[in-house]
């Protein structure tokens, strides 16, 4: 055992910081204040993706026939973190997830068309999983896929929560193709509809955090190209897809920058007493627990890493990531914001925003993930199931 | 990056399991518990046979050779078992500073017979300042003091202690002859029933050889000696809670209430979840803190080390108090009952809560850390 990084990994890391660093410009910046563009999809974001891909780091993780450096996951981690502690919006379930799935998957046209435009930079994928009525119980969805007598298929139903529709090019949509199917999650398939199909349209949901949307497909008719995989076996390209997608779930990187932060803020900064908010034994004690969650959350992170890289990562070490990592950035974001005060509470843009406001927006965001991506409670009956083999109850 | 263990490792794994499964069942820990005091010199001796106390011990003072990750899977397995042997405190509190600081003739005396089970040596090494030493003219020196608790000192030969002195830190190797009038020693029992005595020392001479270091090399092995003892409780930690958390899964499975498993209730499940994930995190930074005291070379990275292990004792004093309050709580009556092995492992998950540190001080501590690296 040996739990430090090689002088490659750290080379790497360095890499990648040193990139990140030059990349992420002022504009960039400036442009994620619009709202709309907080997750990407300007001018300027496809403009650094696109920059990206010629680059080469889209592909890092990919195979040499792709371009790719076939890194391995720790290194895609330590890519990954760099990446998100820059700030800057990338797309990782379009490069990490999706992609490798249609890749696998696409016939010759869909990788030509997308996968190599994910690869460099241009394409941008929003996920259509979750319907108003299926959510973490995905495989009761109901927006339904008809073939016609011509080969095309006719799609309607209504996805929610398809973030980053409002400017992605495609859609991955699943759909139910057998209504009869013994199982539910046995009739579902899986298709691509580019975002200019006339059929399809989104409205805009405003979440606490971040704006997401509602997206709509009405007697959309698509060519049957787009189908990805078989018909009906569309549920194994959903599960397979919940892997490299990990790597950024509950990433350790963004959290320790803000604790870093915080800490030289309260360094530099006085409690209403006149004394530095650092001498305070309470302030310590927050930054502690912080630093001792995170320490766990790294090693999580990094033994998920290494796991997949040696194929053995199971569900349970997955589930207990997922539930451990969501549930500890809630308190870590608590527990700093506690350090900031009061005023910590001034939104981005005003005069007395403290760190840019980042504190007031990430509590804000946080809620999200202990029930998306698989609620939390589900997670820890796979635990108690896979990791320790307790009966199921209903 | 490996998270994986070597062969040699999994084999002293292996090999610690088949012992302890062997002769620290439950039955055999009834019979000991019954004799008043939690030390099986059968284990101990079957321990040694096997070279398992050597794990860590030089070759050439006829040990393996191992590093203290190795030597950690013996105590993990320990804690697994709650095996009623003075694992931490011979091998690696008492063995390790001896083998690192001792002068030859110590070595010499002591290493080989700790590795074939012939003599155990304890250690206290707490930072409570109650023992003095003064050194003769002749370079010899006496002790004055008392120390409250000394694990296992009266199956012990000798005790590893440290003494402030006019030279500043001394750590000394104090000989428990039964038969000094300078040395007494008062028998005490432990929470989870551990023999520990009270020691005192009036004008108690010791030879200048007895001296392992001292001033700035006795910090230094104080520090170091106290680090490793944390680690490796960790790693009994991780053994135990694991094992209290298994018991609870496999109990509930088949413990029935309202014609159903009560592990299919759902309260339970979750709960026993989170005490998945608790033990996670506690065997990952005790890993962590296990592989850099092993790996590391110099003190270049003696920072990293210091805060590693500083959060894997907060994770301990924490994960050893819920495992052990839930894992009663799912058992129900039978978790309180002492004809049910789960309460040796309750009342050992308190003792390493609180042994070295609890969480409350040492998240002071990791506080104070933070505080100078960001002041």
């Amino acid at each position: 055992m040996n739990i430090t990084f090689t002088h490659e990994q750290m080379a790497l890391q360095r890499e990648v910081r040193d990139y990140m660093s030059i990349l992420m410009t002022d504009t960039m910046r400036e442009e994620m204040k619009d709202p709309e563009h907080f997750e990407g999809g300007g001018p300027e974001f496809r403009r650094l993706m696109k920059k990206m891909g010629k680059d080469g780091w889209i592909a890092l993780s990919w195979p040499k026939e792709y371009g790719g450096r076939e890194a391995t996951p720790i290194e895609q981690y330590i890519f990954t973190e760099e990446v998100m502690k820059a700030g800057f919006p990338y797309p990782f379930l379009t490069t990490e997830a999706i992609g490798p799935v249609l890749a696998d998957h696409g016939n010759e046209m869909v990788k030509k068309k997308v996968v190599q435009g994910i690869l460099d930079g241009e394409v941008v994928i929003a996920i259509g999983y979750s319907e108003p009525d299926a959510g973490t119980d995905l495989a009761s969805l109901k927006t339904r896929a008809t073939q016609q007598a011509n080969g095309n298929w006719l799609i309607n139903g209504q996805k929610i929560w398809t973030s980053l529709a409002n400017f992605s090019d495609y859609i991955w949509v699943a759909a139910r193709t057998d209504q009869d199917a013994a199982k539910p999650h046995k009739g579902i398939s899986m298709f691509l509809v580019p975002a200019d199909n006339p059929g399809f349209s989104h409205t805009a949901i405003h979440t606490l955090g971040v704006r997401t949307n509602a997206t709509y497909y009405q007697d959309l008719e698509l060519s049957d190209e787009w189908r990805v995989g078989e018909i009906n076996k569309g549920w194994g390209l959903i599960t397979g897809q919940l892997n490299r997608e990990r790597l950024s779930l509950v990433n350790h990187g963004p959290v320790y920058q803000l604790y870093q932060e915080v800490a030289e803020w309260a360094a530099a900064n006085k409690n209403s007493d006149g004394e530095q908010l650092l001498n305070k034994a309470w302030v310590r004690g927050n930054l502690a627990k912080v630093k001792t969650g995170l320490q766990a959350l790294r090693l999580i992170c990094l033994k998920q890493a290494w796991a997949m890289g040696e194929g053995t990562l199971t569900m349970e070490q997955a589930s207990a990531a997922k539930v451990y990592g969501t549930e500890f950035f809630v308190e870590a974001y608590r527990l700093l914001l506690e350090i900031l005060g009061h005023n910590g509470l001034i939104q981005a843009g005003s005069p007395g925003a403290i760190l840019k406001g980042k504190l007031e927006h990430r509590y804000r965001v946080g809620s999200i993930l202990t029930f998306g991506g698989g609620c939390n409670e589900v997670q820890r009956e796979i635990i108690a199931g896979a990791g320790l083999w307790m009966p199921r109850g209903r | 990056m490996n998270f994986s263990y070597d062969e040699n490792q999994l084999d002293i794994k292996q090999l610690a399991d088949k012992i302890f499964s062997e002769l620290a069942n439950d039955e055999r820990q009834k019979l000991v518990d019954a004799s008043g005091s939690r030390f099986d010199p059968e284990l101990w001796q079957q321990l040694a046979e096997s070279g398992l106390l050597g794990i860590a011990i030089d070759d050439s003072y006829g040990g393996m050779g191992f590093n203290f990750e190795s030597l950690c899977l013996l105590i993990e397995e320990a804690g697994r078992y709650v095996a009623p042997v003075p694992a931490i405190h011979n091998l690696v509190s008492a063995a390790m500073p001896i083998q690192r600081y001792a002068n030859d003739a110590i070595k010499e005396q002591y290493l080989g017979p700790i590795a074939n089970g012939k003599t155990l040596v304890t250690a206290t090494l707490a930072n409570d300042n109650s023992l003095n030493a003064m050194q003769h003219s002749n370079g010899d020196w006496i002790i004055d003091g008392h120390i409250s608790c000394v694990p296992y000192a009266v199956y012990a030969q000798a005790v590893l202690l440290s003494a402030t002195s006019e030279q500043g830190l001394v750590i000394l190797l104090v000989e428990l002859n039964a038969d000094s009038k300078t040395l007494t020693l008062v028998e005490q029992q432990s929470t989870a029933c551990e023999p520990w005595s009270q020691l005192n020392l009036q004008q108690h001479p010791i030879a200048a050889e007895n001296i392992i270091a001292s001033g700035d090399k006795a910090a230094e092995c104080q520090a170091w000696a106290q680090q490793l003892t944390i680690a490796a409780q960790c790693a009994m930690a991780t053994g135990l809670s694991d094992k209290m958390l298994r018991m609870t899964a496999a109990y509930t499975s088949q413990r029935e209430q309202f014609g159903r498993p009560v592990a299919t209730f759902q309260a339970v499940g979750q709960r026993a979840a989170d005490g998945f994930i608790d033990i996670e995190c506690l065997r990952l930074c005790t890993q962590e803190a296990i592989s850099l005291l092993s790996h590391s070379v110099d003190n270049s990275n003696q920072s990293v080390i210091n805060e590693a292990v500083t959060i894997a004792n907060i994770w301990c004093g924490d994960i050893c108090h819920r495992l052990s309050q839930s894992s009663q709580h799912l058992h129900g009556g039978i978790g309180v009952d002492r004809d049910y092995p789960l309460h040796r492992y309750c009342l050992w998950a308190k003792q390493l809560e609180l042994s070295l540190g609890s969480s409350a001080s040492s998240l002071e501590q990791l506080g104070d850390q933070i505080a100078a690296e960001f002041a």
